[in-house]
């Protein structure tokens, strides 16, 4: 039952916690690696497989809640907390940050298994947007200056004539950047790229409202 | 042949030889009167004789053959005899010269002066007389033989002896003189030739009448023939008896001679001819022999007598001038000769000492000799008389001045072969300066003596071999020697040198004996005493001409005295030297014109200089270093100021940096003084330069640190003041000045002193009369000065303060000042009451929390285990409920099970454990004051709940010993568990806590009116609580820690309502230590 297509995370100081959890976890054909503290599991080698991460409040080094906001800044699996005395502050705290659930020791495993569930189906998710995001990131970096000029003013909507009198060039010209931009963007139509320049985050500079300020 | 030719005489005198030989011949056939006897003299026979005689024996025939050719050559002119006849009378001619000259220097030896009478008488014999007979032999028989002139040989025989022998004693003589003068000048006087010519006239004159038949008698021509003799000796002879052939040869070829005679007796005359011719000529020549012989001993004799005189004088002289006094004694001792000094030196001579009466002998010592001498003088002479002994002595003599000097005498005796005296000879030699000279010797010898002896030194001398010789007085009194231990160099350092120095003093000596230096070396010395002396002995060489070493002459100057000063010297000097070097300071020295030249060794030290440099330091050195390590920034400055201080003379003094040795720059204080003669030049600068970078840093750091006590004390949100003794204010700081709005000055006023200004201007007037009356108090008791008061502000507005002044006392406990300070309190006194309450809430709070965080850790504890237990759980019902169940797995999960379960029941019971520990932090206590803080501490919760606690406390109650932090929490938890037991009942909420002694023990109670316990044997389990928001540890805990302090606690219902909470406390029964 044991498969390789996730991993599940644990982070806890205490050993027989380790232990009880990796059994639960593997009962329910899963496969865990445990960490003793928050630097172990920081320095370890992952597998890049969908995971998810079970972690202590309460860690020798650092605090568990320190540690989510630490690694908050890169991609990292979604975290399901657990703590001996959980306070109401605390546990606000780490959902808001995004944690999956914050689990009061003893837990049931029922809830256990819902979270760390619900926690690999949203990080395999994740993965594949991160995936697709990646991949137009690549296709953006393929395009002349030129037609990198050229998308932001296409997707701000002005005409071909307003945005080649915009870059200095003959309107041919213009289209002829624009055919290449979307063709290399993979997208047909206009509503499509707007809605990848989006995603990438491509400043828009014009409107047609604002005309020529 | 050689031979031959090597002896040949010269051609000259051979053909004179042949010439004369020749002209012989024409002689004799000349005088040839008697005819038909051919020869009547043959003057060749003479001159062959005279030649052999004079030429050598090899050379003769030589002569033999050139005689032979005249003799033919004659034979040829004038006598026709046949050649064989001619040969044989010539062979018996030469063999006659040959024998008669052989003979002649066989009997006379060479040369053939005819001188005496025995060289003539021996020519005449054997010349005249013996060789004739060989050549008349031979001839006369050659005659016979050949009948020439019918000659008979005994009738040809005589005349032919007689005409050679003639021929012979006419001619030889004159041929010697002749050969044998013919170079040498005859010194005749104008007298002698005069009587030369004299005799040669008369005797031609007497020759002439004679032989002219004038004169009956031929011989008187004898008398002028021997005068000549007489007068010229053999050669007047010679030329005389030449001159008589000449003359009878003259007379008796012309035929007036009587020898020419008729024929009849022409043999007789021939042979009376001949006769007087020879007769004459041996007369002449015997008297000339005679005559010579006769001058050369009046000769001899004249010069004999002349060498005498000659002899006699110069005796005299000596005798005269030897300076020595020599006189002549007779046998007797009479004097009788006084030489010419002698007579000088008395300046009388004998006849003048001539006493008639007396002795010459005794006046002469009377008069002549010193007295004191004079009677042993007299004594040894007549005992040397009387007994023949030479005498020898030494006394004065006077002298012509008067002076007596001294003489040595000394006579010896002449004797003849018989041993009788002839005479005394005496002489006397004057002494006298060497007599004083000897005595002045002596003189000057004890002299030095004394001196050498006296010398406060030791003089020794040494032989070369280092043998002591001679050691002074001084040296033996001093050293206790005496003279007979004298030993040699070795010995004399063993005994006498200091055994540290004895190896160095046999070392120079030794080597000094070697080589011949001078000795010179300090050690130290025995005395008699025992005691070391320094002594410094110089040893120097006496040399000879030669250069090797006579003696040695040591002397030894005893410089104890010296020494120990010079060590007292140097002590000081060494005092002095360590005074000046380690003197904390740096201290130099200028010359005049500002060369540095001494440092002292702090200064060497600072500079960095090395030791070992140090001393080769020179000014120039010295300048370098200056230079190096003053500062840049300093360097002009101080350059300037020396200048100056160098120019006028007046002190320099300057604050520089100097650079230390590690690279520090400190500041030193540098100043100088110069030293002047008596004429007031400078003759030294002298100098120090103190390091008082410390000082400075230090004066520096202590003006910094006042500067911020002054800003601090400005700064401080503090009023501060500081007053005399007698409490008159005389500072204020900015702080009270600017509080108050007044100053030092606006304090000062004509009728009341500052104190009582400052008070009556700034403090409250209801205040006024306290704070004075404290103050004067304090000020004369001295005691600390504290008060609460109102203080007017600048503003006008009344602010408390809390005044506090106290007086700084110097060692003896006066009082020197006062400082004080106010603090504004008026915020906090109006803050004090806000502030308390907030501290008791805060207590409060703080003790709820701490019991709410141990439970909360509790509970994290109990968790871990739990949380575990329940995964483990899970797990296992999930190994046991999939298709097969996997029982391994489940019964692994199990185990784990059972030891969680085990692990959070360990970690109750040792929660439990943590309240009986921590005896140590308890001590003897009433339990009174714990119950008050509590009920304090709770007040406020009680009045917010609206509860009323009742709290009694027996009095007197016993200590106990308890934790109070820990009893305050059990009575906290208590009271709080009854506040909340009550929280739902309606009516008044009575909380009541007793605490009284029952027996050995402390009992206390807390006594709600609540709804009572419902299960009291439950509620002190664990985590058994009947509040909703309860852990159900608090009473489980309180049980603990009253156990821990050996009391019990429990729970009882209360009538008519509630519960009542009962714990004791044992009594301490000893005294906690």
């Amino acid at each position: 039952m044991t498969t390789d297509d996730h991993v599940v995370f644990i982070v806890d100081d205490d050993g027989r916690i380790r232990e009880a959890l990796g059994e639960l976890l593997e009962a329910h054909g899963m496969r865990a690696i445990a960490f003793g503290s928050a630097g172990e599991y920081v320095n370890a080698e992952k597998p890049d497989v969908p995971a998810c991460l079970i972690l202590d409040v309460e860690l020798p080094d650092i605090n568990g809640l320190e540690l989510q906001r630490q690694i908050a800044v890169g991609d990292h699996p979604p975290i399901v907390f657990i703590t001996g005395h959980g306070d109401i502050p605390s546990s606000v705290r780490a959902i808001k940050r995004g944690a999956v659930d914050f689990l009061t020791k003893p837990f049931s495993d029922g809830d256990l298994m819902v979270a760390v569930h619900t926690a690999i189906s949203e990080d395999r998710k994740k993965r594949s947007e991160r995936a697709e995001l990646s991949q137009l990131r690549q296709r953006y970096l393929e395009l002349t200056p030129r037609e990198r000029e050229v998308l932001p003013l296409v997707v701000s909507g002005l005409l071909n004539k307003q945005a080649a009198s915009e870059l200095g060039i003959s309107e041919v010209t213009l289209q002829i950047h624009r055919r290449n931009m979307m063709q290399k963007m993979g997208t047909a139509s206009l509503a499509d790229l707007v809605r990848i320049a989006e995603r990438l985050e491509i400043p828009v500079n014009h409107s047609r409202r604002g005309g020529g300020n | 042949m050689t031979r031959v030719w090597s002896y040949r005489p010269q051609l000259l005198h051979l053909g004179l030889f042949f010439a004369a030989y020749i002209l012989g011949c024409g002689f004799a056939q000349a005088l040839a009167i008697v005819p038909g006897t051919g020869i009547s003299i043959w003057p060749p026979s003479g001159l062959f004789i005279a030649t052999l005689i004079l030429a050598p024996k090899q050379s003769w025939r030589w002569w033999v053959l050139v005689g032979c050719l005249g003799e033919l050559f004659g034979n040829i002119l004038w006598f026709h005899s046949p050649l064989p006849a001619a040969v044989l009378i010539y062979v018996g001619n030469a063999l006659g010269a040959m024998v008669g000259a052989w003979l002649v220097n066989r009997a006379l030896g060479r040369p053939v002066r005819l001188e005496t009478l025995r060289e003539v008488l021996v020519f005449v014999v054997l010349g005249a007389g013996a060789a004739p007979v060989v050549s008349a032999t031979v001839g006369s028989a050659t005659l016979a033989w050949f009948g020439i002139l019918s000659q008979t040989f005994l009738g040809a025989w005589p005349l032919w002896w007689i005409g050679d022998a003639t021929g012979v004693l006419i001619v030889a003589p004159l041929a010697l003189v002749v050969i044998q003068n013919w170079n040498s000048k005859a010194e005749l006087s104008a007298a002698r030739w005069i009587e030369a010519c004299a005799v040669g006239l008369i005797l031609l004159g007497v020759a002439a009448l004679s032989l002219g038949g004038y004169l009956p008698f031929s011989y008187i021509i004898m008398p002028p023939l021997l005068w000549a003799a007489v007068r010229f000796e053999f050669k007047g002879a010679a030329v005389t008896l030449a001159l008589l052939a000449l003359v009878t040869a003259i007379f008796t070829i012309s035929g007036a001679s009587q020898f020419a005679g008729n024929a009849e007796n022409q043999r007789h005359s021939q042979i009376m001819l001949q006769l007087f011719l020879a007769i004459s000529a041996f007369s002449a020549l015997v008297v000339a022999a005679i005559s010579r012989q006769h001058q050369l001993a009046l000769l001899t004799l004249r010069q004999s007598v002349e060498a005498l005189r000659d002899r006699e004088r110069e005796l005299s002289q000596i005798v005269n001038m030897v300076p020595v006094h020599i006189r002549r004694l007779t046998p007797e001792g009479e004097p009788t000769f006084f030489n010419k000094r002698l007579v000088d030196f008395f300046g009388l001579d004998l006849q003048q000492l001539n006493r008639p009466g007396t002795s010459q002998l005794v006046a002469n010592i009377e008069t002549l000799v010193h007295p004191d001498d004079a009677p042993s003088l007299l004594q040894a002479v007549r005992h040397a008389v009387a007994t023949g002994e030479p005498y020898s002595m030494k006394y004065r003599m006077r002298r012509a001045d008067g002076v007596y000097r001294w003489v040595d005498g000394r006579a010896e005796p002449l004797r003849d072969e018989g041993g009788k005296i002839l005479q005394w000879y005496a002489i006397s030699i004057d002494i006298d300066d060497e007599v004083r000279a000897h005595e002045a010797l002596r003189d000057r010898e004890r002299e030095l003596s004394q001196l050498v002896d006296a010398l406060p030194v030791h003089v020794w001398s040494w032989t070369p071999a280092g043998e002591l010789a001679y050691v002074n007085k001084r040296s033996l009194a001093d050293l206790g020697l005496s003279k007979a231990n004298l030993e040699d160099a070795v010995r004399v350092a063993q005994k006498l040198v200091h055994p540290d120095d004895a190896p160095e003093v046999l070392r120079a000596s030794a080597n000094s004996l070697k080589t011949g230096d001078v000795f010179m070396m300090r050690y130290r010395r025995r005395w008699k005493d025992g005691n070391y002396r320094w002594i410094e002995a110089r040893a120097q060489p006496l040399r000879d001409q030669d250069g090797a070493i006579v003696h040695w002459y040591q002397v030894s100057i005893d410089i104890e005295d010296e020494m120990q000063a010079q060590e007292a010297l140097r002590n000081r000097e060494r005092e002095f030297s360590q005074l000046v070097d380690m003197v904390p300071s740096l201290l130099w020295r200028l010359s005049p014109t500002g060369e540095p030249t001494f440092f002292n060794k702090r200064m060497m030290d600072f500079f960095g200089v090395d030791p070992r440099e140090a001393n080769k330091l020179d000014t120039s050195g010295r300048v370098a270093i200056i230079e190096s390590a003053i500062h840049p920034d300093d360097s002009a400055e101080m350059a300037k100021a020396l200048n100056r201080s160098l120019a006028t003379g007046k002190r320099f003094s300057m604050r520089y940096r100097l650079r230390r040795a590690d690279g520090v720059y400190r500041w030193v204080d540098g100043s100088a003084e110069p030293l002047r003669d008596e004429s007031g030049r400078i003759v030294q600068w002298y100098g120090l330069s103190h390091d008082i970078d410390d000082q400075l840093r230090a004066e520096e750091t202590l003006r910094e640190s006042e500067r911020q006590l002054r800003r601090l004390v400005d700064a401080l949100p503090t009023l501060i003041w500081a007053a005399a003794a007698d409490g008159e204010p005389i500072y204020l700081n900015r702080r009270l000045a600017e509080y108050v709005g007044l100053t030092l000055v606006d304090l000062d006023s004509p009728d009341a002193s500052r104190l009582q200004m400052a008070i009556q201007n700034s403090v409250h007037p209801d205040d006024t009369a306290s704070v004075g009356q404290a103050l004067a108090h304090s000020f004369t008791t001295g005691e600390t000065f504290t008060m609460k008061y109102r203080h007017r502000r600048a503003d006008g507005t009344y602010r408390w303060i809390i005044g506090r002044a106290e007086p700084l006392r110097d060692t003896d406990g006066t009082i020197q000042q006062w400082y004080g300070v106010s603090f504004d309190i008026d915020d906090d006194v109006r803050t004090q009451e806000e502030l308390r309450r907030t501290q008791e809430r805060l207590a409060v709070a703080s003790q709820a929390a701490s019991l709410a965080e141990l439970s909360a850790s509790i509970a994290h504890e109990v968790n871990q285990p739990l949380a575990a237990i329940v995964a483990n759980s899970h797990a296992c019902h999930r190994w046991l409920s999939v298709e097969p169940p996997n029982v391994e797995r489940a019964t692994t999960v199990a185990e784990r099970i059972i030891r969680d379960a085990n692990a959070a029941a360990d970690i109750v019971s040792r929660i439990r454990a943590l309240f009986r520990q921590s005896p140590e932090t308890r001590n003897s206590t009433t339990l009174a004051s714990v119950i008050t803080e509590a009920g304090g501490l709770m007040a406020e919760e009680g009045a917010r709940r609206r509860v009323r606690m009742d709290i009694s406390v027996e009095n007197n109650l016993p200590p106990v010993t308890l934790d109070s932090v820990q009893i305050q929490q059990v009575l906290i938890n208590l009271i709080r568990n009854g506040m909340d037991a009550m929280d739902l009942i309606a009516g008044e909420k009575v909380l009541e806590v007793q605490a009284r002694r029952v027996g050995s023990e402390v009992q206390t109670e807390i006594i709600d009116c609540g709804r009572g316990i419902g299960s009291p044997d439950r509620i002190f389990e664990p985590f058994f609580t009947t509040k909703q928001h309860g852990m159900g540890m608090g009473l489980a805990i309180c049980r603990s820690i009253v156990e821990a302090h050996g009391g019990r606690l429990w729970a009882e219902e209360n009538e008519p309502r509630g519960a009542r909470f009962i714990f004791t406390l044992p009594i301490a029964t000893k005294a906690a230590p």
